[in-house]
């Protein structure tokens, strides 16, 4: 009797989760790659990342990073900026600096020259 | 010994301010209350203290006892460390000295509906529960509402309009996991409906810390998520915890 997700409490509780359970997994992930097979130069390091493969997951842990940030930090706002007017603004600058950011980190993902 | 209490009389007081008291304390005292009693019997008659059953079951004397929420009446006077600071409940609104209005705890008590809710005919004699059924209470049903885990989450100390807090979430808890109550989804989707009402919890423990009972809120407050999410097999009792001694 799973009641609906779309409410915003527990989606976002679970967002926070998930994210963090992906992020982790990639922080493992980019450990070991580093220390099993870590790229010699530059040129190696940089073929690694812009293969297609890394780059998704990169993404991936990007927009996990950015989706958890804002959970964090959107609670926290809540918490504290009790006034509705100044906390509809809050909420809105941080997510439009969050998204210029997720927008950033594509460019540099994905319009670097493979 | 020394204690160092609150104090605060509106009618004649502009603020409130903190009073020293001296006190002989024999070995043969033992808690906490006797001695405040004792204080307001020989040095001055105007302190107040709100008390009851005098053994933590009723729950009425909630107090600050050097910055952790208890019960004056089972806390052992002797291990606290001098001087003994008291003061009221943080964060609820003050009436008189150590006495504190607790309506707002009490409206969010009643918003989850601390009742059974069921529709279908009553049985002849009684609603009967399985041993199993019954054992899912506990950890939960032995909450005495004496406010001590609301007054020390700052949760509720940012938010106590509109989130509901511990105390009224383990006594949600308790309803949800009753096995005669049918208005479990309701319930989910009430405390779902509104981002303050549970979602304010971010697990610092601190209700589970100052428990007088030993009763884990946070623990219920994950199992409501869970079941939220319908995930089975986290439905037995809640385990109690042994009570730290407040110092």
């Amino acid at each position: 009797m799973a009641v609906r997700i779309a409410a915003t409490g527990l989606r976002a509780w679970l967002v926070q989760r998930a994210s963090a359970i992906y992020m982790l997994l990639f922080i493992v992930f980019l450990l070991a790659h580093f220390t099993v097979d870590p790229p010699h130069s530059y040129p190696a390091w940089h073929a690694w990342m812009t293969s297609y493969g890394v780059r998704v997951i990169t993404t991936v842990f990007f927009a996990a990073l950015l989706a958890h940030a804002w959970v964090g930090l959107r609670d926290v706002i809540m918490d504290y900026v009790h006034a509705t007017a100044l906390r509809v603004g809050v909420l809105a600058l941080l997510g439009f600096s969050l998204a210029a950011t997720g927008v950033w980190m594509m460019r540099i993902l994905w319009m670097a020259r493979g | 010994m020394h204690f160092s209490i609150f104090r605060y009389n509106p009618e004649r007081d502009e603020k409130p301010y903190m009073q020293d008291f001296h006190v002989d304390v024999a070995p043969t005292d033992r808690m906490l209350l006797e001695v405040i009693l004792r204080i307001r019997d020989t040095q001055d008659d105007s302190l107040t203290i709100r008390k009851s059953c005098r053994e933590g079951v009723c729950g009425s004397d909630g107090i600050n006892i050097n910055g952790r929420n208890g019960l004056a009446c089972v806390t052992r006077v002797r291990e606290l460390r001098e001087p003994v600071v008291l003061r009221p409940l943080p964060s609820f609104p003050v009436i008189r000295d150590l006495v504190v209005d607790m309506t707002r705890f009490w409206k969010q008590y009643d918003s989850i509906k601390p009742y059974l809710v069921n529709d279908e005919l009553p049985p002849e004699k009684e609603r009967l529960q399985s041993p199993a059924e019954r054992d899912k209470l506990d950890g939960s049903y032995e909450c005495i509402m004496c406010g001590c885990c609301t007054s020390q989450c700052p949760s509720s100390w940012w938010n106590p309009k509109t989130f509901v807090g511990p105390a009224g979430l383990i006594q949600a808890y308790r309803f949800i996991s009753d096995s005669r109550d049918r208005a479990t989804r309701e319930r989910l989707e009430d405390l779902n409906s509104d981002p303050y009402r549970l979602f304010r919890c971010r697990t610092i423990m601190n209700c589970t810390e100052v428990c007088p009972v030993g009763l884990s809120p946070s623990r219920a407050i994950e199992r409501i998520r869970l079941r939220m999410l319908d995930v089975q097999g986290h439905d037995g009792g809640l385990a109690l915890h042994r009570v730290p001694t407040i110092r």
